[in-house]
């Protein structure tokens, strides 16, 4: 059966008017096979490996972006955490390590890299820590590597231990890229139950059991539901809301299933994942604020804000899970701060505060996403706000992160522009009162009755 | 002995005229580097050395057998390409596209238009013959028109399937 004239114009509306976009294809790479006890010759093969696999990524990308006529924005490669690829070399410095996915990022020409990686939600080996030591250094030399640590799952509880060594790994990143507004962190992700499959950097890396090599998708297309609320009665109820929502989500899903496969195809490896997030850009009208203000708050931050986010993130799940067997990675809502322009004023506005944030990530996808905070925060502080997202994610069975920046000489309410895609942060106010007792205890918070489910 | 990689380190290691190589094995560019300055020939097993296909693993042997069978929304008979044209309307628009579209030999399969005011909006469904390549096509037909004139955009019809048919 052909098509409709408003079937085809409602696609073509997607794309040329509603910011629509394939977000990311990423390369998964297995590295274990990169294991090796001189660390040169590890990082020889970890920039071989990925550069033989990777080499033909971005042209295959385009070719697709040609042949259906469906822009793909971002072309990247996600690998196995350094920290497992590392251990065997036992080496105190792993920088090395960042140095050869720098290169070989910029060799296959793709912007970023993800998979500078430690999991020690339990306990650290030796590889991790000193992949922990390493990361400040690793994102001030490097413009592509991307970092990420495992800090606790629901399982394991929380290691406050690592929770605060990654607290101080955060300031001292912030400290060296202090000339670039403390970008480096914006390279860098904690988590609570991460997890394995995601594309989207800043904590893209494959886990341990994912294949030799897999495609992951991540489709985008917040301005695609906002305008699709936009044209609903603004008198329809709720569950016109969530039905109109689900069926936008479906339909940028189905995009993320044609460009997994036919990308996997011409790649010739395994199809993984379609991410179905909806990732704002600072683009006016990509904005995840602006679908909640639709849906019914005044200002994103507003009483009802959480509601709708959840009502947001569910809808957009059941579209996504109907469209494709292979819905994985974070799947839901992203909330980054300082790349959403509405929330930016929902911040400014003084309607969005760093408290009502951390009760929005316990219904969304992610968690405190490009937070600016006060480059002065102490490092007790900062443990504080990271150990409240992670025991969100912890005790909801969820994944959480946080990616906060501490922006070097910069206090609350101060404005600070990365440019680009990052946008622009106001820094957030982490309160006069610290934590620094719970700090100084250290130890692990016990994984909660929850996960006892065997 | 069957390795995934040649480092430099395993070229001073092994030292030689030359070094043999099965096909798995990939040679770091350090290696190649070290192997040249001193005077090592690397060998795979057709002669010199060159980079094999990528090993994307055992999982992707499978997937491919996997791929062509996952179903897809029903085809639409043929149509290979949907052109959208919107802009200000003048004569001679439709016979601009719809002659780009025959000189590469596509069928127009169905066609609609609509004028408001000064303004039109266009929707061609067509064939492509095939093994023509879709891209160029594409190029050719996205270059009609021209600043405050009108703009193509192609779409594979593959798009308008997995988005509104199951």
């Amino acid at each position: 059966m052909p098509f409709t004239d408003s079937e085809i114009l409602e696609t073509v509306r997607m794309f040329e008017l509603e910011t629509f976009d394939i977000r990311t294809t990423t390369l998964g790479i297995s590295l274990l096979d990169c294991a090796d006890p001189d660390l040169e010759s590890a990082a020889e093969k970890v920039y071989t490996k990925i550069v033989h696999h990777g080499r033909n990524l971005v042209e295959v990308a385009g070719g697709i972006e040609a042949d259906l006529g469906v822009p793909i924005i971002n072309k990247r490669v996600s690998t196995t955490p350094i920290a497992l690829v590392a251990a065997a070399s036992a080496s105190e410095d792993l920088v090395p390590f960042a140095r050869a996915m720098d290169a070989a990022a910029a060799e296959i020409g793709i912007d970023y890299i993800g998979g500078y990686t430690a999991y020690v939600h339990k306990g650290f080996t030796r590889a991790d820590e000193a992949l922990l030591n390493s990361i400040p250094e690793a994102l001030a030399e490097t413009s592509r590597v991307c970092s990420s640590v495992s800090l606790a799952t629901t399982k394991a509880g929380i290691n406050m231990d690592a929770t605060a060594k990654f607290a101080q790994v955060v300031l001292d990143t912030a400290k060296l890229t202090a000339d670039e507004g403390g970008l480096g962190c914006a390279k860098l992700v904690c988590f609570s139950n991460p997890v394995e499959d995601n594309p989207f950097i800043a904590g893209a890396h494959i886990g341990i059991g994912e294949p030799e090599t897999v495609l992951n998708v991540g489709v985008s297309g917040p301005g695609v539901v906002r305008s699709a609320l936009a044209r609903l009665d603004p008198e329809a109820d709720l569950l016109a809301v969530a039905e109109t929502i689900k069926r936008t989500a479906f339909k940028i899903t189905r995009m993320g299933e044609l460009v997994g496969r036919e990308a996997a195809r011409r790649l010739g490896t395994v199809f993984g994942i379609v991410d179905v997030s909806l990732a704002p850009t600072p683009a006016v009208g990509d904005s995840v604020a602006d679908i909640l203000e639709l849906i019914g708050v005044e200002r994103t931050g507003a009483p009802g804000t959480t509601a709708a986010l959840a009502l947001l993130t569910d809808a957009v799940k059941k579209g996504g899970a109907m469209a494709s067997s292979s819905v994985g990675g974070l799947s839901g809502a992203f909330i980054p701060v300082s790349e959403d322009q509405g929330m930016i004023d929902a911040v400014a506005a003084g309607a969005l505060s760093l408290a009502k944030l951390e009760a929005m990530t316990t219904v969304c996808s992610v968690g405190l996403d490009m937070i600016a905070v006060p480059g002065d925060t102490s490092p007790s502080t900062l443990t504080g706000l990271l150990a409240d997202e992670l025991a969100i994610g912890m005790v909801n069975q969820k994944t959480t992160a946080v990616r906060a920046i501490p922006v070097p000489g910069k206090g609350p309410g101060e404005t600070h522009d990365w440019g680009g895609l990052l946008g622009t942060a106001i820094v957030q106010d982490p309160g006069a009162f610290g934590c620094e007792a719970l700090w100084r205890r250290g130890g692990r918070i016990p994984a909660p009755l929850q996960s006892y489910r065997n | 002995m069957a390795r995934r990689f040649l480092t430099a380190e395993d070229v001073r290691r092994l030292g030689g005229p030359r070094i043999q190589l099965d096909g798995e094995t990939v040679v770091t560019p350090q290696a190649a580097e070290a192997a040249a300055s001193a005077g090592i020939e690397i060998v795979g097993p057709a002669g010199a050395y060159a980079p094999p296909v990528p090993d994307r693993g055992p999982d992707a042997a499978r997937a491919a057998r996997t791929l062509p069978h996952l179903p897809e929304p029903s085809s639409t008979d043929g149509i290979g390409l949907v052109v959208t044209v919107v802009g200000r309307n003048r004569p001679g628009v439709l016979a601009e596209v719809t002659a780009a579209l025959g000189a590469a030999e596509c069928d127009v399969r169905d066609i609609s238009q609509r004028t408001v005011g000064a303004y039109f909006h266009m929707v061609l469904t067509c064939a492509v013959p095939p093994g023509r390549d879709f891209s160029a096509l594409k190029d050719t037909l996205q270059c009609l028109g021209g600043e405050s004139d009108y703009v193509v955009r192609v779409m594979h019809e593959k798009v308008f399937r997995f988005m509104h048919r199951v």
